[in-house]
This record gives structure tokens, sequence and C-alpha cells, in this order.
């Protein structure tokens, strides 16, 4: 590399002194990055502004608590009411998080813990590539294939003595908020296993060697130490797994079975906020219902930045008490 | 320090004639008793790297043992090596034999978490469990090896633990407070609590004042002076008056020219330090080098 | 001579079996997250194969329920919305990176951390609804334009944090060693720091892309697909996902069930060669003279 030139002349000593307020020295560049950043948080005020607008007006139509409390929702008869999606949306996301926090922790701990090496590292790379598979594809494998693998399953229980729990109650004809919930499990296991190895690979090796030489066995050391220790980012993890779950539209569109109402049991077929809106926005000719898909997508929205907030003060405390530890 | 002969039964070697010399080292014949933990001909490898080489020495019962040395003499390896940590060390490996009480104790049949139990560690951070209360703390480990069974039990374990630590009547009213929130030295003994509470047979010290002020050093070593009634202790320090004030016998390690650690001369800690034989350990003492 | 192990407490055999039952649901729970990718892999070449053919690249589909056909449009629309959004999410991206690192005292810099913070954690069915709103509806025109702002929409959180935390590893010594020469910040920036950061950059870039090139839901109101090539940005246009999407809702047409599996094999190649590209690329990018 060449020796570059400096902008500094001998006889300019007035140059030496820093000028306030630019200090990336070329003007150009200055303004280029601060009129791109500026375009991007304009970009973004814009739509937050014009989309709130968009649903705003809605509620002339039907007020505000209607929209979120009602529980129907028929375009054809002009009634549209929010509830059905956001108990779907929160029903697919806990039945996700109950399989997938189990599974993750199971998983971070068989790369970190047991795996020996040469195994740990491909393992891991596999878990990863779970999250790189588009959700069209998840999709369109889970119809064709997942939905009919659970179908027997989700009957057998429902004809089981479980089915006299309103939660496992039949019919189940397939599509359903469990293929649902197995779906998101599949996709948010990566992030939340990823999350987790962190927070294990975070544990203070003189604490490990503390319980080590009490003579603890393999998993009373993961148990007294490393799990205490990873708490913080464990639960760092569930919340970014939810907020990856609540999200997830296509996915979820092919397997849920497109039913807008409510229902107790979870295999029975439901609906959610995205996949409501990705299969009805294109043919949405009614009045208002645009705009009623559109407010769907705030709540959504709201919803999700809720989440996304919460993940930011937990991961804020869990890195203040690891000591700096990046979950990221 | 008293000049008394240690169990081990070295004897002061004034009479040249007594004291064998195999490669170098001075090593003393004929034990009366058995030692606690006798090692022979101990290598220990990180990788292809030879870190300790060919070291022999005895950990005597009711007695403290200092391991003294300038740093890289792979003191902290030979204790590791003396309660299986140190395989913990990825790629690290021993040569020889260490026998506890004629137990091999690196026998493919003997779990090395029962090693531990037996021999105990005090590392040079004290390493209390922050998550955990004092109380727990002392009683976790020997609740789960089936030593306290009932509440009334560990609380009992626990008392009789802080109580050989010297730390109950400081903490005893405060049991339920997380056990980072003591100071330095209080931290440190309610490890060695920790480890007592297992009922181990042989305590080793690693460095366990390095991190501590001067006071907390002085109690430190007055509670192992009281534990050597019923313990063998293996302590290993930098510091040589520390070993001088403490210790029974002593071994003194060094680098030989392949960066290895070696076993220069062992003792009686006032024979080694009033009147050495290897002049190498006479330079350490003097303070001409390390 | 036999070991006496009574001397060692051997650890009970209580306790070594909850160990080992542990071990075995550990690795359970492996076998039970890595199946689902296998079971997809499987089926993606036993399905896909079968249904794909190299003509499939070049081809365009004729009626739903008449065989064969390809998504050369598709294909081809997935090119151009990407790169087009790639053109507006790098520049922005390292823009934004370097306003954060490099003028942390702005005061729009706080700003716009939030607002890149809170793209990055927006559903991508409300990024179509945001850009259906901004561009659609102003334009009164789907478009593939609109399909590439989606894009770039997603894109931009992830080139942008990226390159944020390359711009934070470049060590001190480089930082002051570019002072010491006298170098004003904004040539070091261009002529030192970025080229020594790249290949971060670029392993950001990989990663935006590969997670780009397999979003639907952006696109289905904003680019809302077509059944014929079209290179013109400013009409709607089609993309691997879509098509992916649209045969796939007519399952019950087996023509539409193979294109669809051809189509998926294709798009889940590419997006695990930029995702491998994307990891290959970090493993190389240590910046030099910094601790990897």
């Amino acid at each position: 590399m060449t020796v570059l030139p400096t902008t500094l002349r001998p006889d300019e000593p007035e140059r030496l002194v820093r000028r306030r307020g630019l200090s990336i020295g070329d003007p150009i560049l200055a303004w280029l990055v601060r009129i791109l950043s500026l375009a991007a948080l304009i970009a973004v005020v814009i739509m937050l502004v014009q989309t709130a607008v968009d649903a705003g007006t809605l509620f002339r139509h039907e007020n505000i608590v209607e929209f979120l409390t009602g529980l129907r929702w028929e375009p054809s008869n002009l009634i549209y009411g929010a509830l059905p999606f956001i108990y779907g949306t929160l029903m697919t996301s806990i039945i996700a998080l109950v399989f997938a926090v189990p599974l993750s922790i199971g998983v971070a701990l068989l790369i970190m813990e047991y795996l020996p090496h040469r195994l740990s590292g491909p393992v891991a790379v596999a878990v990863d590539l779970l999250a790189a598979v588009p959700s069209i594809v998840y999709g369109f494998w889970g119809i064709l294939y997942l939905v009919p693998a659970a179908r027997p399953i989700e009957q057998a229980i429902a004809s089981s003595p479980l089915g006299v729990i309103p939660i496992f109650s039949g019919p189940a004809p397939g599509p359903s908020y469990f293929v649902a919930g197995l779906v998101l499990t599949i996709m948010i296991l990566p992030i939340i296993t990823a999350v987790t190895r962190e927070a294990i690979a975070a544990t203070p090796r003189l604490q490990r060697e503390g319980a080590m030489a009490l003579g603890a066995t393999h998993w009373e050391q993961i148990r007294h130490v490393i799990l205490p220790f990873a708490r913080g980012g464990i639960f760092a993890g569930i919340i970014l797994g939810l907020s990856r779950a609540i999200g997830e539209t296509i996915a979820v569109l092919f397997v849920i079975g497109n039913a807008p109402h409510l229902a107790a049991s979870i295999f029975a077929p439901g609906y959610t906020l995205p996949s409501v809106i990705a299969a009805e926005f294109r043919e949405a000719n009614q009045p208002f219902h645009i705009e009623a898909l559109i407010a769907l997508g705030v709540v959504l929205f709201v919803l999700s930045f809720g989440v996304n907030v919460m993940a930011r003060i937990v991961v804020g405390r869990f890195e203040r008490r690891a000591g700096g530890a990046d979950v990221r | 320090m008293t000049a008394q002969p240690a169990a081990i039964g070295v004897r002061i070697a004034t009479q040249p004639t007594d004291v064998a010399e195999t490669e170098g080292v001075a090593v003393t014949t004929a034990p009366s008793k058995k030692a606690a933990i006798e090692v022979r001909n101990l290598s220990a490898y990180y990788g292809a790297k030879r870190a300790v080489a060919n070291v022999s020495l005895d950990a005597p019962q009711r007695s403290i043992t200092a391991i003294i040395g300038p740093s890289g003499s792979g003191k902290t390896t030979v204790l590791r090596a003396l309660n299986r940590m140190l395989e913990v060390v990825p790629g690290a490996r021993i040569e020889g034999s260490v026998r506890f009480h004629d137990v091999d104790i690196y026998d493919p049949q003997i779990d090395p978490a029962a090693v531990r139990r037996t021999i105990g560690m005090v590392f040079q951070q004290p390493n209390p469990f922050p998550t955990m209360s004092i109380f727990e703390n002392v009683a976790a480990a020997a609740r789960f090896n089936g030593i306290a069974r009932t509440k009334a039990e560990a609380a009992e374990l626990v008392e009789r633990s802080l109580r050989s630590a010297a730390l109950w009547d400081e903490v005893k009213d405060s049991l339920g407070k997380s056990g980072a929130s003591l100071s330095g030295g209080q931290q440190q003994r309610l490890c060695i609590a920790r480890a007592l509470a297992v009922s181990p047979e042989v305590i080793l010290m690693d460095e366990p004042c390095s991190a501590l002020d001067p006071i907390a050093t002085l109690q430190i070593e007055e509670l192992a002076r009281e534990l050597r009634q019923r313990y063998a202790i293996v302590i290993v320090t930098h510091n040589m008056q520390q070993a001088a004030r403490v210790s029974d016998e002593t071994i003194f390690m060094s680098m030989n020219e392949d960066r290895a650690g070696y076993v220069v001369e062992t003792g009686a800690t006032a024979q080694i330090f009033t009147n050495p034989v290897n002049k190498i350990t006479e330079d350490y003492i003097t303070g001409r080098f390390g | 001579m036999s070991v006496d192990s009574r001397l060692l407490r051997p650890t009970a055999p209580g306790r070594r079996a909850v160990d080992r039952t542990i071990f075995g649901l550990c690795i359970l729970a492996g076998i039970l997250a890595l199946a689902p990718l296998g079971a997809v892999i499987y089926f993606l070449i036993v399905d896909g194969l079968s249904a794909w053919s190299p003509a499939f690249l070049v081809e365009l589909p004729g009626p739903i329920t008449t065989p064969g056909g390809g998504a050369l449009h598709a294909i081809i629309g997935t090119l151009m919305m990407t790169g087009l959004s790639l053109v507006i999410a790098t520049p922005m991206g390292l823009a934004v990176a370097i306003l954060i690192v490099e003028e942390r005292t702005s005061r729009i810099a706080p700003l716009v951390r939030t607002a890149v913070d809170l793209l990055a954690g927006v559903p991508s069915i409300v990024v179509g609804i945001f850009v259906y709103t901004l561009v659609v509806l102003s334009t009164r025109h789907f478009s593939g334009f609109a399909g590439s702002v989606a894009l770039a929409i997603i894109m931009l959180p992830i080139i942008a944090r990226t390159s944020e935390e390359m711009l934070k590893i470049i060590p001190r010594s480089l930082r002051e060693g570019t002072m010491a020469l006298g170098m004003a910040r904004w040539r070091a920036l261009t002529f030192v720091f970025i080229p020594t950061i790249a290949s971060g950059i670029l392993t950001g870039i990989a990663l935006a892309v590969s997670r780009a090139i397999g979003e639907t839901a952006p696109l289905l109101f904003t680019a809302l697909g077509s059944n014929f090539v079209q290179t013109d940005f400013s009409e709607p246009m089609n993309a691997l996902p879509l098509y992916i999407f649209q045969n796939a809702i007519n399952i019950g047409f087996p023509a539409a069930k193979q294109r669809a599996w051809a189509a998926a094999l294709t798009l889940v190649v590419i997006v695990l060669l930029f995702n491998l590209i994307g990891r290959w690329l970090a493993s190389r990018a240590t910046v030099r003279g910094a601790r990897s």
C-alpha cells in the first residue's frame, strides 16, 4: 500500500485545529452518510405513520374496542373482529415455546457439554441450518407431510381419556394450532439454541472447576452451576424465539387450517394474525376489508414490538450480570 | 515449626550418606508409615509439550506438605494431577503413578468424581457459587453426595464445617446471604468449609492466599495448621515465607533445560530452609533467582 | 493388584443413573431437533429431483393444470429484485453503521439506531404492509420496485448490524496509527478501515441475501407476481418464493405440486449456497491485527 498523502501541510497550523461539528473530515462523505441515514429514518417514520393512518380509517366503521375484542371475522357481512387471530397467534406461539425450550436446552447441552469436539461443530451447523430453510418450504412440506403424519396422533389423543380436557378435545381434522405450533417449534429452535449455547459458554471456568473438585457428576455440575448461570441467557432466548414465532406467516398459513374462529382445542383449525393478512389481502374487496387487515397488521406490529422491547430489557440485564457477554 | 520428623519418617539429612540420589533428586528412604498420597515418576503433558518430568513425592497424613518453586516450575500441574483435575484441561495427560493409600487413582475402573470427593481442592481465586446462599454453598456438595439427607442433618453439617473453617461466628446470623457477598478471606474460608463438608481425607490448596490481603492470609494459614491435625494437606505456594511458616514438609521444584518441571529437593521444612542439600535450592531460598 | 475403591467413595448408583438419563435425554433432543431438517432435505431431494430438470430453469409455466413448465420468470425476478434491493440496502446499511460508530455524538445517531433496531424486529408480513402503503398505494401500482423496497427493508438491519460490529472491532492500534499519520478520518475510513473489514461486511451482505431471497410474505402484495418474464421494475414481478406459493396453494393439481417441489429445491440450493458463503466469509473475517 502506497503512503497516502496527509491533508496537513507544515505551514498551515490552523489546520491542526479540529473543526468542530464535522469530525469526518470530508464534507461529501459526512453528508452522504447523514443523508442516507436520515432517509432510512424518514422512511421508517413515514411507513409507521401511513400504516397507522390507513388502519385508522377502519375505525370509521367500528370502534377500536369492538375490533380488538370481536370474536367474528366475516368480511362479507362487514364484521371485523381481531380476537380469533390474536388468540391463534398466542396459542401457536405458546405451543411452540412449550416444545422448543426443552428441546433447545437439551440440544445446547448436547453440543456444549456432551458431544466430542468433532461432532459438536457439525451438529451446531446443522441446527443453525434449520433457520436457513425458507418458510415457504416449511409450509409446503408441512401441508404435504407433517399434517398427515400428525393427524393420527391428534386423533389418538383426542379420543383417549385425555380428550375429555377441552384443550385436547376432538375433532381433529389435521391442520390445527398444534401442527402450526410444531412447525414454529422447528423454526424457533435454532435461535433459542444459539443463545443458550452462548450463555453456557459464558459460565466462568472457575465455578465449574469448583463444582468438579467437590466430586459433582456431570449433570450435577450442569444443574448447580451452568444452568443457574445460563438462566438469564435462556430467558432472553425464549423471548427472541417468541418474537420469531409471533411474526411467522407463510409456514403457519399452510398448516393451520385457516378458520377464523376461537377454538378451545389445540387440535382444531385456527388462524393467526400474519397468516390471515397473507391469505386475504390480495382478494380483499369488501369495504374496509383491507383497512381491517392493515389494522390487524398494526396489532401484530405492536405485539411484536412489545416482545422485542422486553427482549432488549432482559438481554440488557443478562449482559450486566454476566459481565458483558454478548447474547445477540 | 518444630523439627520433629513427620509421619513419613524423614530424617534430617545431617549425614549425606543417608540420602540416596536418583537423577539429581534428593529423596529420603525408608518411610515408616504410608503416606496418604504417593507419587512416583509422574510426568505431565499438555499435548506434546512435557510440563512436568519424573516427579516423585509423598504427602504424609496429618501433615502439611508445601510445594514451592519459581513460576512455571509445574507446581500447580502436579497438584492438579493429585485429584484428577488436570485431565479437565483439553490435551492434558499424565504418565507415572499417583496412589492414594495404595489405590492407583488413575485406574480406569475408578470414577474421577469419587477421587475428587476424597481429595478435595481449594483454588487460587475463591469461587463460592454466587447463585447460592452461604448455607447452600456448604450444604450442596454434601447433600448430593448423600452425606446429609434431611434438613436437620444439613444444618448440623453446615455448622460443623463452618466452625472447622473458622467462619461460623462471622456468618451464623446471615447464612441466607449470597456466597458472593463475603470478603475475599471469608469467601476462601467458605470454600474451605465447602470442601470440608464433603469429608475428604486430603485437601489440596493451590496458592490459596495469593488473592487475599495479609490479614486474611494469616487467618488461612492458621486455619491450615488447625486442619493439619485431621487431614493431609498439600499446599502450592510461591511465597517461601508462607511455606516456612506453615508446612512440615517442603518440596522444591524448578524448571529444567526443556522447560519441564522437576523436583530439585524434598525434605523437612526446617532442613530445607536452614540446610538445603542442593545448590539450586539454596540459591532459590536465598533469593538469588525466582 | 486389585483396586480397592472403597477408599475412594464411588458415586452412588442413583446419581450415576440420573447422570446417564440426562445424557440420554439430550441425545434424544438432538435427534428430535435434527429430524425435521433431515426430513425436509430428504423430501426436497426425492420429490424435488424427480420434478426437476434443467429445462425448469429456462421455461415458463403454462396454465396451472398443464404439466411441466419452468420458473424462468421467477428466477429472473428474484435476481432482479434481490439485486435492486442490495443496491438500496448496502449503502444505507453502511451509512447507518458508520453514523452509529463513528459519529456517536450526532443528534440523529440514537434515533437512527432505534429505527434500525425497530426494523429488525418487524415481522415480514408487516414489512409488506408498510411498503404497500408507502409505495404501492402512492404509485397505484404493484411493482417489482415495491418488492425490492420490501426486500431492502429486510436486508437493511442485517447489513447495518454486521457492519456496525465490524467497525467496532477495528483495533485501537490501527485507528491510532492512522491518526498518528495525520490521516483525515474520511480517508482512513475509505482507504484503511473499510478494506480491513471488507470480508466482514461481505458476510453481512451474504447473510442478508440468503435471508431475503427466501422471503415470500413481503412480496405478496408488493411485487404481486406474474406469469411471464418481466424486466420492467414498475410492473408486477414474480420471484421464486412467490412462484412456489402460487403452485403450493394449488397442490390439488399434480402438475402444480411438481413445479412447487422443483422450485423449492432450486430455492433451497440457492439459499444454502449464500448461507454457506456467508459462513465461510465469516470464518475468514478476522480483522488483521485484532484478536479474532
